[in-house]
């Protein structure tokens, strides 16, 4: 059987390597704050404990073995000078590290901007030490988008603050002036966003950095849900109020649909033809969608997107006589 | 014996042997390895081994006489097991915490590599600020891991490659770089086959990585984004020059967008665009994505293919 780094034995061991040179660093460290830090129960930490207290250099005699004493709530770690430094970071760790570090430093603003810069740059050179070019081999692109509005809904983020914002619809191709109860900034598909409460939609929206025009702040205060949760918006953008489309894609255009467009799943078809169930970013754009697709797409649903799509095929092709 | 503590102990012993300990020396020495027969202790060993390399452990194995094929010898390399001194400095430390809260997906290699980080630091704190960035890279990818450590160690690497158009291969690759563009990965590097810099997407890499024996060398003057895929119009056979209209209401996005091209004044505020396409379809496929705000006035047989895509649409009316 293959051990899994993410398995309950890799974890344990894991966390064991990381906690030992804590403790040795910083002796008399409470239970608690250990418990707290590493993310365990005191039991399990206790019991973590007592299990490397058996542990030691071969011979095993009194002066080979780990000391270990709790001293009421306080612990110290002796005769382990091996566990002085942590295992070096696995290239997994280092690089979803890095990724966040790189993408948090393209936000125009952040307070810890230069702190963030420096640690970046040192963890670039650890992670590569004894290997020249790294990590000159990872590269995140961001585009940021005008700079001073995500410093204003940065702020407007802070405050917990409502904010009137000017923004491009690409699918209608229009400027419309929208209020926002910001919720957060999320960067994904090399873009930062801007999730939030649109009270123009009365929908939960996300808007793309690049495409807002003017932001302008106000007092009045923002409804924030108590639990919001960045990491809902991974991937697929799934928004609680957002529908889905299903339709059906040709062979071909089956091959680069998933990579562009929000598939949450496919399933093959007899002929050929996929499935794809997506995240709609509403009628309008999955009316865009449907006629870009021209000839390779059939079976659409909702029939609210074939309404919208007849209905704006003719406007274009209005443009077209 | 619990296998853990077996595990622990095999670490220390090799991180604390000068020599590389034999297979022999395992099994008399080391706590845990006392399984009644020289099989079971085998089958033990290589699970735990397997254990260890696969938390990154940096196991090796050297022979320990040249001559005897069978003398293989293991040891852990101080050098390569412990964390670099980094020398963060507290305010760096707090930073790269809360940029362990904006990762979304891989939260928890991030959490853990910052947890190794901030061993020496005993105010580094734990509760960042309230969570309101999240950054998605999709580096929770599961080959990215062993392409970024193949990378690292400078190995070539196989795997199987399906492209945008063509068939399924089998590629063999010497990564130069990873990166994430648009929120995609890309792989790029030398295809030792065709003996050229080529980029792949990840997503398009068709089920595991394998790292291969051999080394390489990253040639000074490498640029990855030479090699990463353009835009789709500007991918194609022949450049043909193309003129869009797009409507009053386009013209912000215009500026921002697309502020050095050749721009004419046109009726009710519109604004003509001239700009080089080298595919046509690309092209159609990106106009209609702004619905009847923009349009193409030439060449011809765009819009002819505009009409195209929209005919069963316009049939479907009647």
């Amino acid at each position: 059987m293959t051990e899994s780094p993410r398995g309950r034995l890799g974890k344990r061991l894991g966390r064991i390597l990381v906690m030992l040179p804590y403790v040795i660093a910083n002796p008399g460290v409470s239970v608690n704050e250990l418990a707290s830090r590493f993310g365990v129960k005191k039991r399990d930490l206790i019991e973590d404990l007592n299990l490397v207290f058996m542990c030691g250099l071969p011979g095993y005699g009194p002066g080979d073995l780990i000391e270990v004493a709790i001293d009421g709530d306080r612990v110290y770690v002796d005769m382990a000078d091996y566990f002085k430094e942590p295992l070096r970071m696995t290239p997994a760790e280092a690089l979803a590290l890095y990724a966040g570090a790189a993408a948090l430093a393209t936000l125009p603003g952040m307070e810890q901007a230069d702190a963030l810069k420096r640690a970046l740059a040192k963890l670039g050179q650890a992670i590569g030490a004894d290997r020249p070019h790294a990590p000159a081999g990872i590269e995140i692109q961001m585009e940021s988008g005008a700079p001073q509005h995500l410093e204003k809904l940065q702020r407007a983020l802070t405050d917990g603050t409502r904010v009137k914002i000017e923004y491009f619809s690409a699918t209608k191709g229009q400027l419309t002036e929208r209020v926002v109860d910001p919720w957060g900034l999320i960067a994904a598909l090399g873009h930062w966003y801007l999730v939030g409460w649109d009270h123009l939609q009365s929908d939960e929206r996300m808007f793309r950095a690049d495409r807002i025009k003017e932001v302008e702040s106000t007092e009045e205060a923002a409804e924030v849900p108590a639990d919001f949760d960045p990491d809902r918006y991974r991937g697929a953008f799934r928004g609680a109020g957002s529908t889905t489309l299903t339709l059906e894609i040709s062979p071909s255009a089956a091959r680069w649909f998933e990579d562009y467009y929000p598939v949450v799943s496919s399933s093959p078809l007899e002929d050929g033809w996929k499935r794809a169930e997506l995240v709609s970013g509403g009628d309008r754009w999955a009316a865009t969608l449907v006629m870009r697709l021209g000839p390779d797409v059939r079976s659409v649903t909702p029939e609210s997107v074939m309404k919208e799509a007849r209905s704006l095929a003719g406007d274009i092709a209005a443009n077209y006589s | 014996m619990r296998r853990i503590e077996r595990l622990i102990n095999l670490i220390i012993a090799l991180l604390e042997t000068r020599l590389p300990l034999t297979a022999d020396d395992i099994r008399t020495k080391i706590a845990g390895y006392d399984q009644p027969s020289f099989d079971a202790f085998r089958r033990a060993f290589e699970r735990d081994k397997e254990a260890l390399r696969a938390m990154g452990v940096p196991l090796v194995v050297k022979k320990i006489d040249p001559l005897d094929e069978h003398s293989d010898g293991y040891i852990i390399p101080k050098d390569r097991y412990y964390l670099p001194q980094l020398d963060l400095e507290p305010d760096e430390l707090a930073a790269l915490r809360i940029a362990t809260e904006a990762v979304l997906g891989s939260g928890q290699e991030a959490a853990s590599g910052w947890l190794k980080l901030s061993v020496d630091a005993t105010a580094a704190p734990l509760e960042g600020p309230r969570v309101v960035w999240g950054a998605d890279f999709d580096t929770d990818q599961p080959i990215l891991g062993p392409l970024y450590e193949a990378q690292l160690e400078r190995r070539p690497v196989r795997f199987t490659y399906l492209p945008a158009s063509g068939d399924e291969s089998v590629r063999t690759v010497e990564p130069y770089g990873l990166v994430n563009r648009r929120g995609h990965w890309y792989l790029v590097g030398r295809d030792v086959d065709r003996s050229a810099e080529r980029s792949f997407r990840l997503s398009r890499v068709r089920g595991r990585v394998e790292a291969l024996e051999g080394s390489y060398e990253i040639p000074a003057c490498f640029d990855a984004e030479s090699h990463l895929p353009q835009d789709a119009w500007e991918i194609g056979e022949e450049p043909v020059s193309a003129v869009l209209r797009f409507n009053s209401s386009m013209r912000w996005w215009i500026e921002q967008n697309m502020p050095a091209l050749d721009t004419k004044e046109a009726p009710q505020g519109a604004l003509d665009v001239t700009l080089t396409v080298a595919n046509v379809d690309a092209l159609v496929s990106w106009v209609l994505g702004f619905g009847s705000s923009v349009a193409i006035l030439a060449p011809a047989a765009a819009r002819d293919r505009v009409l195209q895509r929209l005919q069963p649409l316009l049939e479907g009316r009647s």
